[in-house]
């Protein structure tokens, strides 16, 4: 293997070789390595282009923050674009491709934007392409996107499944780093729900890359002793590859893990990653601290990262970061990172301390350049060598890797996601979280405790405080002395270094300088705000996590206030991107919503039912038979029979309300805007269903089956909102009235028989006589079947205006009786008929749906006026409907309409012109509600909402559509276009 | 009377979930229970708890009266119950509570086995464990996007119980949740 991977050392399994290619070339690296770090064991330093200016980049960081190693894994389907090759876990046989380059990652045509940039500084764009002004949408945007940007999506479908899941805890804990183990150890011990979760493979964070021991254990064997104890505890749950990352109302936390992420072969059944929602009582957010990257002259050039990561590289995944190392630091951890390269046999060619003051211990034999400052790296796709400003004078020296640690920003995105604002400390050089965040607690390095043990504490102190708030005795965890540690002096952070020469990056990822910085502030944009959209700091997709704190600290030195006065932008969810395959979870495909099926879906299957889907209802829409080659074929045969013969028509979807209690009638009197207390036992009444503002909400029938019982029916799409509706009447506008509501829609099957022959096909098997004088209209009875074997309710009421009925049995006998009324009209030429002719047969007899009761309709524009009580003291809408405006003669009202020429059709939704005036909006008169052929007027027939209609039958007018350029020269006439005597409904 | 007589026909009850087969493995199960009866209870708003009287109508066999909502109850069983055996319960109920029969309206599916705490939480907001839900209990619950009724009739064993017309989907959403130990037993096989 490649020389920068050593030959001891490290949490990687030498045992367990790994072989990956980047950009074709075959890789190899071990099991414990990241993609970033096997790419940095095989020599690869160059991983991407940035994004505007195409400039060669490396690998900044070893953690979640990374702004430059983002690379496309995956083939096809499984295409992953802008994954961080310092967060992905090498497998055996993953592919990697670096982005936003071309021809190759080596050779990158688009760099010559870099030659360009003197031009292309913050809001070059916006001033160069502002004319003509089309242009920017169709030219210059896209042009300019094509050129700058990130990895490619995949346009085929994700084969890989995704869930979601919930989780309940007394003690959540984010982050498993030394404060988060040490809480969680304590906790666990002491009885509480723990969940313990972290972004990382292992639980252990930063022990992770940690050379000092605590009570004699080096600090990755106490992270897997901790964790090994956690394990074995009942009542912990410890979720790896998992980041929460968002905090949300009733402390609630988002998190995603990445289940199969990081493996060669999916297991079977199981998600990719799955979303969790975690209830907590209390959770602790360890999340640790960020090391500033410092803003000098190529900062970015690969060879470039920050010192704590150079230490993860060296300790936990023992590559090498060069031959020869410089550490630029403004505090004590660069020295730690100089002893461990040291104790590795790398050379450090020296620290570079922009401190005057101090002597650090803990460095090794390196040099130290105390009040140094780096200038200028340089470089083009490796690091060259470092300018080095030292009391006036210059020093260069050639370096190929050189480590840069500003001082540490605590990880608080999570307890500002519920609108805290961050708090500047000037003794941490840093943001820290705002004070109430009641239910979270910050423990360890994202509360700016600086040392290792000084955190092991911090977090068990913290766990032992909650337990006993949760009412549980527990002692703090203590693990021994610690032997190594860093100071965890915090330094004094350093925004600029004077002199530079190259170009210095604030944000990497967004390739913004601190020149665009200077300039917004010069150009009048200096608010943190608007700086972040002038320069798009910190909008990348990294969020700004290393580039936000040294934007603000710029700024403040540029307008010469201090950070606090700045001020930061506002932390949002998610603290790193999330898939849009988790946020879906398993709501995709035909999990994409539930499928309600009728009791009678397969007897509508089984006579050749095309379904159509409304709502989550699948509906047999209408019954296709052989030799038929259209659907209005079917539907006009269907129509043509149920008016000569008979037709069956599963109605089960229509919504069921049972509703018992000693005050039900007036309880259903205050519902309705018509009269329902003296309903007779034994009778259906078609009710209006009024909103408070007068408008009908919704109608249906309900029949009176006992003193203090009804059954209530609605329309399909208001099922659930009526029963809603009832509830809230019940339990909020009249609690003192003796109510009990029940939906039963999913009891019954219930088969409307419509036709002339109606009557004789059902009597065949209801035992109880149904002629018109037993069984008169609007009857509605329990009545017995099959000579005895089962009841069901019988309702004579008619959508379509023939004699007709509604016969309602349990939902699982209704195939069969379903089947049984066709068998016995077979004689009688009975037909399954569908939605679509149940649609034609109601605008024949004018009947109204929620085409019609669409919300701007009060009862009197559908000629339901009189149905309004005038005597009842009170229903909902009473106050209302009689307003000026609901009775004016003018309002838009119910109207029948069909073509003057039968030939010709209109389509609902047109508008109604008067005859001879221009087709403008100015002249609308109304709009068709409802429109299908009918075969017994022989032409299209309409159902319109116009101006004065019931006054104008008979006048001629044009159905106008705009959309398509189509008009219709028509006239307006009766709305019931059959039987208007109604002589078969009573037959 | 009857025109047209229909010799001997035959009236079936045809299951919701008929089409379906139990899903069995190590870690968990999901059958299609029997379609019993759902009787469901509505008490006066703020009466007294009727479930001591209710569990005498259902002579006190195990989980047959189930909490549903302030002042509800479902008395749930797996014997099928002719019009008259729902008319007797409906009789029996005590005085004030008004009955629905529900049987057909409702689909019972029992899900078991060690993994039926994490199956069930990909779909429910409520916390399963045995402390907060403990065998007994019940509540109506979003299971993914279908509301139901769920019971914890053993340590590892629920009870769901959903609207019929909604069985089908529920059924295949919770084969979908159960996927990763079903088919992993499978695979094993």
């Amino acid at each position: 293997m490649n020389r920068l991977r050593l030959s001891t050392g490290g949490l990687i399994d030498r045992s367990r070789p790994l072989s990956f290619t980047f950009d074709g070339r075959k890789m190899q690296g071990f099991a414990g390595d990241t993609l970033a770090s096997a790419l940095l064991a095989n020599g690869q330093r160059l991983v991407g282009r940035s994004f505007k200016y195409h400039r060669p980049r490396g690998i900044l960081t070893a953690g979640a923050a990374e702004p430059n190693a983002l690379v496309t894994i995956g083939r096809d389907g499984r295409t992953e674009p802008n994954t961080r090759a310092t967060v992905q876990e090498l497998y055996d046989g993953l592919v990697a491709r670096s982005q936003n380059r071309w021809p190759s990652l080596d050779f990158d045509i688009g760099a010559v934007n870099g030659m360009l940039s003197p031009f292309l500084g913050a809001g070059f764009y916006y001033k160069t392409f502002m004319w003509p002004a089309d242009f920017w949408e169709k030219v210059y945007e896209p042009v300019i996107r094509k050129a700058a940007g990130l990895g490619r999506a995949t346009r085929e479908a994700d084969p890989d499944g995704y869930e979601k899941c919930w989780a309940h805890c007394d003690l959540l804990i984010i982050g498993a780093g030394p404060a988060g183990l040490a809480a969680a150890l304590t906790a666990g011990r002491a009885g509480l729900r723990v969940i313990l979760a972290d972004e990382g493979a292992l639980p252990g964070g930063s022990l992770l890359s940690e050379t000092a021991t605590i009570g004699d254990r080096p600090a990755p064997q106490l992270a897997a002793d901790i964790a090994a104890e956690l394990h074995s505890l009942p009542n912990v749950r410890v979720l790896v590859r998992t980041t929460v990352f968002g905090w949300y109302d009733g402390n609630v936390f988002g998190a995603v893990e990445r289940v199969q992420k990081h493996v060669a072969e999916l297991r079977a059944g199981a998600p990719v990653e799955r979303l969790w929602r975690i209830a907590a009582t209390q959770a602790i957010l360890a999340t640790g601290s960020e090391e500033r990257p410092i803003v000098f002259g190529g900062n970015d050039i690969p060879g470039v990262m920050t010192a704590g990561a150079m230490r993860t590289y060296l300790n936990r995944h023992a590559v090498a970061p060069g031959k020869s190392v410089a550490v630029f630091t403004t505090n004590d951890s660069g020295y730690r990172l100089a002893a461990d390269l040291e104790a590795a046999g790398v050379g450090v060619a020296a620290i570079i301390d922009s401190r005057r003051e101090g002597s650090p211990v803990g460095g090794g034999s390196a040099r130290v350049i105390k009040g140094g400052l780096v200038r200028d790296a340089k470089g083009g796709k490796a690091l060259a060598g470092v300018t080095i400003a030292v009391d006036g004078s210059n020093e260069t020296l050639d370096v190929d890797a050189l480590a840069m640690s500003g001082g540490f920003s605590p990880v608080i995105h999570l307890a500002c996601h519920r609108g805290g604002r961050p708090i500047w400390s000037d003794a941490h050089g840093a943001f820290l979280a705002p004070q109430d965040t009641e239910g979270l607690t910050l423990a360890g390095s994202a509360a700016g405790v600086g040392s290792l043990s000084a955190c092991l504490a911090d977090g068990a102190g913290h766990a032992a405080r909650l337990a006993g708030l949760l009412g549980r005795a527990a002692q703090p965890a203590v693990f021994g002395p610690v032997a190594g540690e860093g100071t965890g002096d915090a330094g004094k952070p350093l925004w600029s270094v004077p002199g530079i020469r190259g170009k210095a990056f604030v944000d990497f990822q967004n390739d913004v300088g601190l020149k665009d910085l200077k300039l917004a502030v010069r150009e009048g944009y200096g608010h943190v705000e608007l700086a972040k959209r002038y320069t798009t700091n910190g909008m990348a997709t990294d969020q700004g996590k290393l580039s936000n704190i040294n934007a603000i600290g710029l700024l403040a030195e540029a307008r010469g206030v201090s950070p606090a006065e700045v001020g930061t932008t506002t932390f949002r969810p998610f603290y790193t991107p999330v898939s849009f395959g988790a946020l879906t979870g398993a709501s995709h495909g035909k999990h994409f919503q539930p499928v309600r099926k009728s009791p009678l879906h397969d007897w509508a299957a089984k006579h050749g039912a095309t379904f159509v889907e409304t709502g989550l209802w699948y509906r047999s829409a209408w019954f296709p038979r052989a030799g038929e080659k259209t659907w209005r074929e079917s539907v006009d045969r269907e129509v043509r029979n149920v008016r000569l013969n008979a037709g069956l028509c599963d109605v089960s979807m229509l919504g069921k309300i049972e509703i018992h209690g000693r005050d039900a009638a007036e309880f259903l009197n205050r519902v309705y805007a018509n009269a329902f207390l003296k309903l007779p036992l034994g009778r259906a009444r078609y009710g209006l269903m009024l909103r408070e503002d007068g408008m009908i909400y919704d109608d249906g029938t309900t029949s009176r089956l006992g003193e203090g019982h009804f059954f209530m029916t609605t329309t399909t799409a208001y099922a659930a909102g009526v029963m809603n509706h009832l509830e809230f009447c019940a339990q909020a506008l009249w609690p003192d009235l003796d109510v009990r509501l029940a939906s039963v829609t999913d009891q019954w099957a219930q088969m409307a028989i419509a036709g002339p022959k109606a009557r004789t096909i059902l009597q065949a098997i209801v035992d109880e006589d149904i002629s018109g004088e037993a069984f008169p209209f609007l009857a509605a009875r329990e009545v017995s079947l099959f000579g005895g074997a089962l009841r069901g309710r019988l309702f004579r009421i008619s959508f379509s205006g023939e004699l007709a009925y509604e016969i309602a049995v349990p939902a699982g006998f209704g195939e069969s009786v379903a089947d049984a009324l066709m068998e016995a009209g077979e004689a009688h030429g009975i037909c399954a008929y569908g939605i679509e002719a149940l649609g034609v047969l109601r605008i024949e007899k004018g009947h109204v749906t929620h085409n019609e009761i669409n919300g701007t309709v009060v009862p009197a524009d559908l000629g339901f006026g009189k149905m309004v009580s005038p005597t009842k003291a009170d229903f909902i809408g009473k106050a209302m409907v009689h307003r000026e405006g609901l009775t004016a003669p003018d309002r838009l009202r119910l109207v029948g309409v069909k073509p003057l020429d039968p030939a010709a059709t209109f389509r609902t939704g047109a508008h109604i012109l008067a005859k001879g005036t221009e087709a403008t909006l100015e002249n609308d008169q109304g709009y068709v509600s409802s429109s299908a052929f009918s075969p017994h007027v022989g032409s299209t027939i309409g159902l319109a909402l116009v101006r004065n209609g019931p006054e104008r039958h008979g006048e001629e007018i044009v159905v106008w559509n705009g959309l398509m350029g189509e008009t219709t020269p028509a006239v307006l006439c009766d709305p019931v276009f059959v039987d208007p005597a109604n002589e078969k409904l009573h037959a | 009377m009857p025109e047209i007589q229909i010799p001997a026909f035959r009236v079936a009850s045809r299951a919701a979930l008929g089409s379906k087969t139990a899903l069995r493995s190590a870690g968990i199960s999901i059958a299609a229970l029997p379609e019993g009866h759902v009787i469901h209870v509505l008490g006066e708003a703020g009466g007294p708890d009727l479930a001591p009287l209710l569990r005498e109508v259902t002579g006190g066999r195990p989980h047959a009266v189930r909490t549903a909502g302030p002042a509800q109850w479902f008395l749930v069983g797996d014997e099928a119950l002719s019009a008259a055996g729902v008319a007797a319960i409906l009789a029996a109920l005590p005085p004030g509570a008004a009955g629905v029969d529900q049987s057909h309206g409702r689909v019972r599916i029992r899900i078991e086995g060690p993994m039926v705490e994490r199956v069930l939480a990909k779909g429910t907001a409520a916390d399963l464990a045995p402390a907060a839900f403990p065998v007994g209990h019940s509540t109506t619950t979003l299971t993914g996007h279908i509301a139901a009724h769920l019971t914890r009739v053993a340590e590892d064993a629920f009870e769901l119980m959903v609207l019929r017309t909604f069985a089908e989907s529920l059924w295949d959403d919770l084969a979908t949740m159960s996927g990763e130990y079903v088919l992993q037993a499978a695979d094993r096989a």
